[in-house]
C-alpha cells in the first residue's frame, strides 16, 4: 500500500495559520496580568516625565523653582505632593527626576549592552581559549569594587550625568557579557545550526539569521532587568552626592534629601521612594513577564 | 479474586488551551501473577492510567473525572493519603522509563534502596542494607557490595534499571507497573532487562503491568495485552487472539506497520494521517478518520468496550454490530 | 570499478576525541575512539543500512561522513573527490552534493523561520533562484514530500513530529544533493508515523537516484529499507553484507545476540526462539578492551580473541564480510 499521507491529515491548529514566535511571545505577555500591569505603570511615567521634561511647566511650577516664604508644606491644592524646604514643588521635582533617572537607566542600560554583548558575542563565537580568556578578564573585573571604581571615574573625569551613563555602563556590561555569551553557546550547540552548517549555508548567514534571532529573546529580557539595577545604582550613587547635582532632581537626590527632614517632613521621602519602588518592581514584573514569554522551548505539547 | 480492578476510569487535564481528555473510560482487571501490556502510541493515554492508578497525576491541571481502582477492598482513587501511601512503593511499586531521572542524583544507591524498607517496614537499618545488597545480587548487578555507596550517575543506563527494578521490588510487591522500562535502552539490554523482569516475576509471584509502544515486547512477555488509542482502550484480549484473531483496525493496522525482522516485502503498510489533536478529540471513534473500514455512524456513535468473544474485548462498532473480519 | 561503484569511498576513518586534563596546559589522557578505522564503499543508488547500539560511533561516522566533524586519520571521498582534503569555502561548496536529516525532528529546524524560509535557504545555498519562481519550486517540494503546499506559511511548532521530519528531508533534498545520510531519522517518532517516513525515503531515493546511508539502532527499520546493512561495534565495521543474508544468516557473534535480541511481534514465533542473552554491559569507547573488542561478551570467545584484532574478511565468494577469527567454524554448514 502505498504511502497515502499526501495531505497532512487533520491540521494541528487551523485558526492559528503561521502563528510567528514573536507573536506567541506577544499573546503569552498579554496574559500575564503582572507584567502588562508593569508595562503599564513604566509607560505611563515614562511618558510624564518625557512630558514634563519637554515643559518644565506642566504642574504649573518647574523643578527648580523655590518659593522660600512658602516652605516646606504637606501635599495640599496648590502642591499635590508638597514642598521642600526651599518651597519646591515636590510633583514637579519627582517627574523631572524620574526623567533623568529614567534616562540614566536607559543610556546606562544602552552602554552596558553594547559593550556586553559585542563581548560576549566575540567570546561565544570564538570558543576554546580565547573564549576563556576573556572569560577571566571579566572574572577579574567583577572582584573590582565597582563603587570605588565609579566613584574614581567621577573623581577623576569630573561630575556629568553623561560621564554617569557611562560609568554605570561600564560596570554594568560584565553579566550582560557572560549572558549573552552563554546564549550564543547554547545555540550554537542547537541541532538546527548545525543543520545549516550541513546545508552549506555561508557563516555569515548562519550568524545574522540563525544565531543572532535567537539572541533577540534573553538580551531583551536581561536589558529589561538590568534597567533597575542601573537606576538603583544612579540613586545610590546621588545619595552619595556623586551623581546628579542640585539643582537638577533625580529620584536619589529627592531620597537623600527627604531623608535628611523625613522625620520633620515625611512626605519628602515616602513619595519619592514609594514611586522608585513602584517603578523599580514594574520592571522588574515586565522583565520576568517577558522572560516567560520569550523563552519557551519550541514544542506545543 | 482479580487483583486489580479498574473501571471506567477517566482523567483529563486542564490546560489553558482547554481541556485534553488523557484517558476516557478505561476498564481492565488484573488477576494474581498475570501479565498485561497495555500498548500505545504517543498520546495514547497509557502512562496516564498508570499515573491515575498510583495517585501520581498532579491535580491540578489534572483531575481523576470519574472510576475506581479497587486494589483489594480499597479504592486507589478514593482513599485517603494515608491508606495510599501504605500501598504506594510496598504492595504496588512503579519504575519508570528514564532511569537516570527517577533516581535522585545526590543520593548513594544503598541509601535510596533501603529507603522502602525504611518508610514501609519496621526493620532495622543494618537489616536492611543486607536484603539491599541481596536485591542488588538478585537483580544481577556485579561488585554489589561495592556497588551499595556508589551514585546514580557512576552507573550505565542498563544498570540503572537494573537498580531501579531492585528498588521497586524490595519490599516485595503485589504488582510491578513499568512504565516503558526498556525504551531508552540499546536492544540487547533490553533483552537483558526483560529477562531479569520474568525471572523476578516467577520468584515474587508478582503481577506486572507493562506499558509499551513496542508490539515486540508485548508479546514476548505478556499473557493479555490491552490497545489504547486517544485516551481510549480499542482492544483488550489474551495475546494470541490480539495478534491471531484481531478485531480492531486499529491493532491491525499497528501489527502491519510495525517493521519487523521477519517480515518480508519492500513498501510498509501505512496508518495514513496523524493521531488526533488531544485538545479536539473528534465525535465518536477516534480513530475513525484514520481506519480503513471506517463507514457513516463511526464518526457519530460514542464506541464502548463490550465482549465480543471469550475474554475478547473490542471498542470498534463494526465488529461489535457486523462482526466484521479486521 | 566505474565511478558508480565507488561512489563514496570512506578508507580507514578514524575519529578518535582526545580526553584532556589541566587548566591552561592540558595534559593528555587518552582518547575516545568513537570511530577506529572504518572502511566502506557504497556504490551509486544503493541504500547501505548502518546498525548498531549506542556507543558504536555509528553517528559520529556518519558525522565524519558529511565532515561534520574532522577525521582523526583516513580519507572520504565522494565520485573520487577528497572530501577530507577540503577546507573552508571550498568545503561549503561541495556540501550541495551531500546532505543530512536529523534525528530530532523537534530541534533540527529553526523555530523562528517559516517552512518557506527554511526551503527557500536551502534551495538558494549554493544556487541562484529568481524571486517569483521559490513559491511554485517549493510547492512542488513539499507535495513531493507529502506536505501540503499551505505548509509554506507556517511555523515548525505547528506540525507534528512526522511532519516535521517531512519538512527536514524537504529541506535536504532542496539542495538537489547525491548523497543522503539519515541519521536515526525515525527514531523519535510513532510507530506508525514511522512507517510513512520510511516508504516516502525509499521511494525518493529510487525516484531522484539518491544514494542513502541510513544510520538506526533499529534493525527491523532498516531492514525494510536497506540494500546492504553494516554492523558497527565500538567504532568498527564487524559485518557486512546484503540486507536479507545479514538477518536471516549472521555471521558474526555479535550481530546473531544483536537480532536474537531484537523482539518479534508475534507471540507464537518469540515464544519459540531461542535468545542468545548477552552479559554486560556495551563497553566504552574511551576503554575498548584488547583484541576482538567484543571478546568479553563473546560466547565463542577462545583465547586467541584476546590478542588478535579480526579485520573484515569475506566469506566465502560472496559479497558478505565479517571480521571474527572464528568465522568459519561457527558458521560452518
Amino acid at each position: 500500500m502505498i504511502d497515502t499521507a499526501t495531505s497532512p491529515g487533520p491540521e494541528p491548529v487551523e485558526h492559528e495559520a503561521g502563528s510567528s514566535f514573536w507573536q506567541d511571545a506577544r499573546h503569552r505577555l498579554w496574559m500575564n496580568k503582572l507584567a502588562v500591569f508593569g508595562l503599564a505603570v513604566v509607560s505611563i511615567l515614562g511618558v510624564l516625565c518625557f512630558v514634563s521634561y519637554l515643559c518644565p511647566h506642566l504642574t504649573g511650577y518647574t523643578y527648580e523653582q523655590q518659593n522660600l516664604a512658602l516652605g516646606p508644606t504637606p501635599p495640599n491644592h496648590a502642591h499635590w505632593l508638597g514642598t521642600d524646604p526651599l518651597g519646591r514643588d515636590l510633583l514637579a521635582r519627582l517627574l523631572y527626576g524620574g526623567g533623568i533617572s529614567l534616562m540614566v537607566g536607559l543610556y546606562a542600560t544602552g552602554v552596558s549592552l553594547a559593550i556586553g554583548v559585542i563581548y560576549g558575542a566575540i567570546a561565544g563565537f570564538a570558543g576554546g581559549k580565547a573564549d576563556m580568556v576573556m572569560m577571566r578578564i571579566i572574572d577579574i573585573l567583577y572582584a573590582l569594587p565597582f563603587v570605588i571604581f565609579v566613584i574614581l571615574i567621577m573623581v577623576f573625569f569630573g561630575q556629568s550625568i553623561k560621564l554617569m551613563f557611562i560609568a554605570i555602563g561600564a560596570v554594568e556590561w560584565l553579566t550582560m557579557a557572560r549572558i549573552v555569551r552563554g546564549q550564543v553557546m547554547a545555540i550554537k550547540r542547537q541541532e538546527f545550526v548545525e543543520a545549516a552548517h550541513a546545508l552549506g549555508l555561508k557563516r555569515r548567514r548562519i550568524i545574522f539569521r540563525h544565531i543572532v534571532p535567537n539572541l533577540l529573546g534573553p538580551i531583551i529580557v536581561y536589558a529589561t532587568l538590568t534597567m533597575p539595577e542601573v537606576i538603583l545604582l544612579e540613586s545610590f550613587l546621588s545619595f552619595l552626592g556623586l551623581g546628579v547635582q542640585p539643582p537638577h532632581s533625580s529620584w536619589g537626590v529627592l531620597i537623600k534629601e527627604g531623608a535628611e527632614v523625613m522625620e520633620e517632613y515625611p512626605w519628602l521621602l515616602i513619595y519619592p521612594g514609594a514611586v522608585m519602588a513602584l517603578t523599580l518592581f514594574s520592571l522588574n514584573f515586565l522583565g520576568d513577564g517577558l522572560r516567560d514569554a520569550l523563552d519557551v522551548r519550541g514544542s506545543k505539547d | 479474586m482479580p487483583l486489580l480492578i479498574v473501571e471506567n476510569l477517566s482523567t483529563s487535564f486542564h490546560t489553558r488551551n482547554g481541556v485534553v481528555r488523557a484517558v476516557q473510560d478505561v476498564s481492565f482487571q488484573l488477576e494474581r501473577g498475570e501479565t498485561l501490556g497495555i500498548v500505545g502510541e504517543s498520546g495514547s493515554g497509557k502512562s496516564v492510567t498508570c499515573y491515575s492508578i498510583m495517585g501520581l497525576v498532579p491535580q491540578p491541571p489534572g483531575r481523576i473525572e470519574g472510576g475506581r481502582a479497587l486494589f483489594g477492598d480499597v479504592d486507589l482513587l478514593a482513599c485517603s493519603h494515608r491508606q495510599l501511601n501504605r500501598i504506594r512503593g510496598r504492595r504496588i511499586s512503579m519504575i519508570f522509563q528514564d532511569a537516570m531521572t527517577s533516581l535522585n542524583p545526590f543520593l548513594r544507591i544503598g541509601e535510596q534502596l533501603i529507603e522502602p524498607l525504611m518508610i514501609h517496614e519496621n526493620i532495622a537499618r543494618a537489616a536492611a542494607m543486607d536484603r539491599a545488597l541481596a536485591m542488588l545480587n538478585e537483580a544481577g548487578i556485579p561488585e554489589a557490595e561495592h556497588r551499595l555507596k556508589m551514585y546514580p550517575h557512576e552507573f550505565s543506563g542498563g544498570m540503572r534499571q537494573r537498580v531501579m527494578i531492585a528498588m521497586a521490588l524490595i519490599t516485595k510487591p503485589d504488582i510491578l507497573i513499568a512504565d516503558e522500562p526498556t525504551t531508552a535502552l540499546d536492544v540487547t539490554v533490553q533483552a537483558q532487562i526483560l529477562e531479569l523482569i520474568r525471572k523476578m516475576q516467577n520468584e515474587l509471584g508478582m503481577a506486572v503491568i507493562l506499558v509499551s509502544h513496542d508490539l515486540g515486547v508485548v508479546s514476548g512477555f505478556c499473557n493479555r495485552v490491552m490497545v489504547m488509542y486517544a485516551g481510549r482502550v480499542m482492544e483488550s484480549a489474551q495475546i494470541d487472539d490480539l495478534f491471531y484473531d484481531t478485531k480492531h483496525p486499529y491493532t491491525r493496522g499497528l501489527q502491519k506497520s510495525i517493521p519487523a525482522l521477519q517480515m518480508k516485502g519492500e513498501e510498509l503498510h501505512t496508518i495514513p494521517g496523524q493521531p488526533p489533536d488531544p485538545h479536539r478529540l473528534p465525535p465518536g471513534c477516534p480513530f475513525a478518520p484514520r481506519c480503513g473500514h471506517a463507514v457513516e455512524y463511526c464518526a457519530k456513535e460514542e464506541i464502548r468496550l463490550l465482549e465480543v468473544a471469550p475474554n475478547h474485548r473490542t471498542s470498534c462498532l463494526r465488529v461489535q454490530k457486523e462482526n466484521l473480519p479486521v | 570499478m566505474s565511478s558508480a561503484e565507488k561512489f563514496l569511498e570512506i578508507h580507514n576513518v578514524k575519529t578518535h576525541f582526545p580526553v584532556e586534563k589541566g587548566f591552561l596546559f592540558r595534559r593528555r589522557l587518552g582518547a575516545v575512539k568513537a570511530v577506529d578505522g572504518v572502511t566502506l564503499t557504497l556504490r551509486q543508488g544503493e541504500i547501505l543500512g548502518l546498525v548498531g547500539e549506542s556507543g558504536c560511533g555509528k553517528s559520529t561516522l556518519g558525522r565524519t561522513i558529511l565532515q561534520l566533524i574532522r577525521p582523526t586519520e583516513g580519507t572520504v571521498s565522494l565520485e573520487g573527490q577528497s572530501l577530507t582534503a577540503l577546507r573552508g569555502a571550498s568545503l561549503r561548496r561541495a556540501r550541495s552534493a551531500f546532505q543530512t536529516v536529523f534525528q530530532d525532528p523537534y530541534a533540527s529546524l529553526n523555530p523562528r523561520m517559516t517552512v518557506f524560509d527554511a526551503l527557500a535557504e536551502a534551495m538558494r545555498a549554493h544556487v541562484r533562484v529568481p524571486r517569483q519562481e521559490l513559491p511554485g519550486r517549493i510547492a512542488a517540494l513539499l507535495q513531493k514530500v507529502g506536505l501540503s503546499p499551505q505548509a509554506q506559511r507556517r511555523y515548525p511548532h505547528e506540525f507534528s513530529g512526522g511532519q516535521r521530519q517531512r519538512i527536514a528531508i524537504a529541506r535536504a533534498l532542496a539542495v538537489e544533493p547525491k548523497l543522503l545520510v539519515a541519521d536515526e531519522p525515525v527514531s523519535a517518532l510513532d510507530v506508525s508515523i514511522q512507517a510513512q517516513i520510511i516508504n516516502l525515503l525509499a521511494r525518493l531515493c529510487r525516484e531522484m537516484g539518491l544514494t542513502l546511508l541510513f544510520i538506526s539502532h533499529d534493525l527491523s527499520v532498516v531492514k525494510h529499507i536497506a540494500d546492504r546493512i553494516a554492523v558497527m561495534y565500538l567504532g568498527r565495521i564487524v559485518e557486512i553484507g546484503p540486507a536479507a543474508d545479514v538477518i536471516e544468516k549472521p555471521l558474526h557473534p555479535y550481530t546473531k545476540a544483536l537480532i536474537s535480541a531484537v523482539p518479534i511481534p508475534d507471540p507464537r514465533r518469540e515464544a519459540k526462539r531461542a535468545r542468545i542473552l548477552l552479559p554486560g554491559d556495551p563497553p566504552s569507547p574511551l576503554n575498548p578492551p584488547g583484541g576482538c573488542p567484543f571478546h568479553p561478551r563473546c560466547l565463542y570467545a577462545i583465547e586467541r580473541c584476546a590478542q588478535v584484532v579480526p579485520v573484515l574478511e569475506p566469506f566465502g565468494q560472496t559479497e558478505r564480510q565479517a571480521s571474527c577469527i572464528r568465522m568459519r567454524e561457527i558458521n560452518a554448514e
